[in-house]
């Protein structure tokens, strides 16, 4: 009887937790529960409020908002405690590159910059492991 | 055969040989129309002024160069006011034919015997009598047209004109050729105060015209039947008819042998077209070749017979300034379309290359000379081509309006093939969109975009589409605040 119960509520935790996160991206690796760590949603945004995304966008004007923008990824499920890159192109060269821890078994982060007159332009974001394998490339443009 | 003579051969156009080949033509054919005339002095004299005119400039006579070409100018006008009527005969009495290529006039002979005994039969009978034969000078502005007749030449018809009761016996006949063309002609009277007491007006007449032009002027004493002869200042008694006939011969110029008399035309001929070919390239020489002028023109360089397999991946220069010289009108001409510097890259390597540009590289319009090319040397590197899928990502510009969102943009294809040098493209990552303006979206919507090609050797690969369909969905911006 104990052992039908675990199962029962293994079942409903795993059916609850797959629709939170959309997944938007095609080029993740195949899922495979527990082995690996997936990005479930990566997006440009103009700010992250409890742990979401605020108006997720591809251009951004240096004078409008909060003056900043942000990547957003979430993860799930998270394999091992990590850490990820976010690398920050602007016109096909690195501008920064922020270091960002995850945690089991899932996990949201995110990397900001400031705008400034000369971020003009079209950038792109690389969301990476520590090892270079790519999870996804986010390209936005920031704009008058 | 030193280089600089090389050069200026090679520098001479077809158009320069037909441009002195015609003149010289041209001033030939008017000294053969015009030789012997006044209006042949005058232009001579003009010729001389535009020497010495061109000699001023030359030397820096400003003044004298001004001068000098004002008369010239106003001589050039005088010359058609004045000659008027002589180059109006000129033109008048010779065909088409003869003024673009005759060298001989038509000669006919005037019936010299018969004039003479004519005069002598005048003579006899004590009939006064006055003829005229004209040489090359116009008579009209000198006497008083008479009665134009045009019979032609016999002992009666002259006896008739000069009969007592002849209404015309008074004038002068004027003899061309073997025909009378005019009687009864008033000649002007010579104002000479040595002239024999016993000369009347009939010799005053004769003297007066041979005073003013080149004709000769025969004249019969009514009184005492004496026949005398009147050219140029002199007045010549004639004894008999044989120093007549020979006086008239001269005149019309038969008393030369025939065979040397044409061999001397010829040779007077010839000199005169050598003289004319001389001039005239002396002319061309001081417009083309004295008045030589420098010019310095960018020209792009072209890079020719490169490898299919290759591209170029840099130049030291893209465009080489070239100091010309040639003549003022010539340089004045040049378009650089007309100008061509091209580098032949068939054997060229991969990495850099070294290239020396000489004049057999440069393209020049006949007349202009290459004085010196900066920079000589050229470096071109080369590389593989090679092809590759990159990414594409759109550039956009501008300023959204206010209150919306461009929340998502999807290129479609979202990588294109490109071709270009190894080197380039591996150091391309990304391929960007032409600049799309954000100010004109208020919906979303669809738009075809091309990719820019930076730099412009890069070229779309085959199969792959060269505009890029780009799809946009726009948000009203929601009215919640951002946090800081």
């Amino acid at each position: 009887m104990k052992a039908k119960i675990f199962f029962f509520i293994l079942v409903l935790f795993i059916t609850s937790v797959l629709p939170v996160y959309p997944q938007s991206e095609t080029d993740t690796s195949s899922m495979r529960p527990g082995k690996k760590t997936i990005l479930v949603q990566a997006v440009m945004c103009e700010g992250v409020q409890n742990y979401s995304p605020v108006n997720p966008a591809v251009v951004f004007s240096i004078d409008s908002g909060s003056g900043k923008i942000s990547c957003f990824t979430a993860f799930d499920p998270v394999a091992k405690k990590m850490f990820i890159l976010h690398n920050w192109f602007h016109q096909g060269r690195i501008v920064t590159r922020k270091k960002l821890s995850l945690k089991p078994p899932k996990w949201s982060t995110f990397s900001s910059i400031q705008l400034r007159e000369m971020d003009k332009g079209p950038w792109s974001i690389e969301i990476s492991d520590p090892r270079g394998k790519i999870f996804k490339t986010l390209r936005f443009s920031i704009t008058d | 055969m030193p280089y600089d003579l090389i050069l200026f051969l090679n520098s001479i156009r077809w158009q320069d040989i037909v441009d002195i080949a015609l003149n010289s033509y041209i001033l030939f054919r008017l000294y053969v129309l015009f030789r012997g005339t006044n209006v042949f002095r005058v232009l001579a004299g003009i010729t001389l002024l535009w020497i010495l005119q061109r000699i001023a400039a030359a030397i820096g006579l400003i003044v004298t160069s001004y001068a000098f070409q004002g008369i010239i100018a106003f001589a050039a006008l005088i010359v058609i006011i004045v000659f008027k009527n002589e180059i109006r005969t000129v033109l008048q009495t010779k065909n088409i034919k003869t003024i673009l290529w005759g060298l001989h006039y038509k000669t006919i002979k005037t019936p010299i015997e018969i004039l003479v005994g004519s005069i002598y039969e005048l003579s006899r009978l004590n009939s006064g009598a006055l003829l005229v034969f004209p040489a090359a000078d116009d008579l009209e502005e000198f006497t008083q047209r008479g009665i134009s007749w045009h019979g032609q030449i016999s002992k009666e018809m002259i006896l008739s004109i000069f009969w007592h009761d002849n209404p015309v016996h008074d004038g002068a006949a004027v003899i061309k050729g073997d025909r009378i063309t005019d009687v009864g002609v008033i000649l002007p009277l010579s104002k000479r105060n040595d002239l024999p007491s016993y000369y009347g007006t009939r010799h005053r007449a004769a003297a007066g015209l041979a005073e003013q032009t080149d004709a000769l002027v025969v004249v019969v004493s009514e009184e005492r039947g004496e026949v005398v002869i009147a050219k140029g200042n002199r007045i010549i008694d004639i004894h008999d008819n044989l120093e007549l006939e020979q006086a008239l011969k001269d005149h019309v110029g038969e008393s030369a042998e025939p065979v040397s008399s044409r061999k001397k035309e010829n040779f007077r001929l010839g000199l005169a077209a050598l003289l004319s070919f001389f001039f005239v390239s002396g002319i061309w020489f001081s417009f083309a070749r004295g008045l030589e002028t420098l010019i310095t023109l960018e020209i792009p360089v072209e890079y020719m017979n490169r490898s299919p397999k290759m591209q170029i991946l840099e130049t030291s220069v893209n465009d080489v300034s070239l100091n010309l010289s040639g003549s003022g009108t010539i340089i004045k001409s040049i378009r650089p379309e007309q100008i061509n510097v091209r580098l032949d890259l068939s054997k060229a390597v991969v990495g850099s290359n070294t290239f020396t540009i000489t004049p057999e590289n440069i393209t020049l319009p006949p007349g202009v000379l290459l004085k010196k090319v900066t920079p000589s040397v050229i470096n071109v590197t080369l590389d593989v081509t090679m092809e590759k899928k990159l990414p594409i990502q759109a550039d956009w510009i501008g300023k959204l309006p206010e209150g919306l969102i461009l929340q998502s943009a999807v290129l479609t294809p979202a990588k294109i093939k490109i071709v270009g040098a190894r080197n380039v493209l591996n150091k391309i990552s990304t391929i960007y969109t032409e600049k799309i303006q954000l100010d004109n979206i208020k919906k979303s919507g669809e738009m075809t975009v091309k990719p820019a090609l930076s730099p412009a050797s890069l070229k779309v690969g085959p199969g792959s589409p060269d505009k890029i369909t780009l799809t946009y969905v726009v948000k009203n911006r929601p009215p919640a605040g951002i946090p800081k």
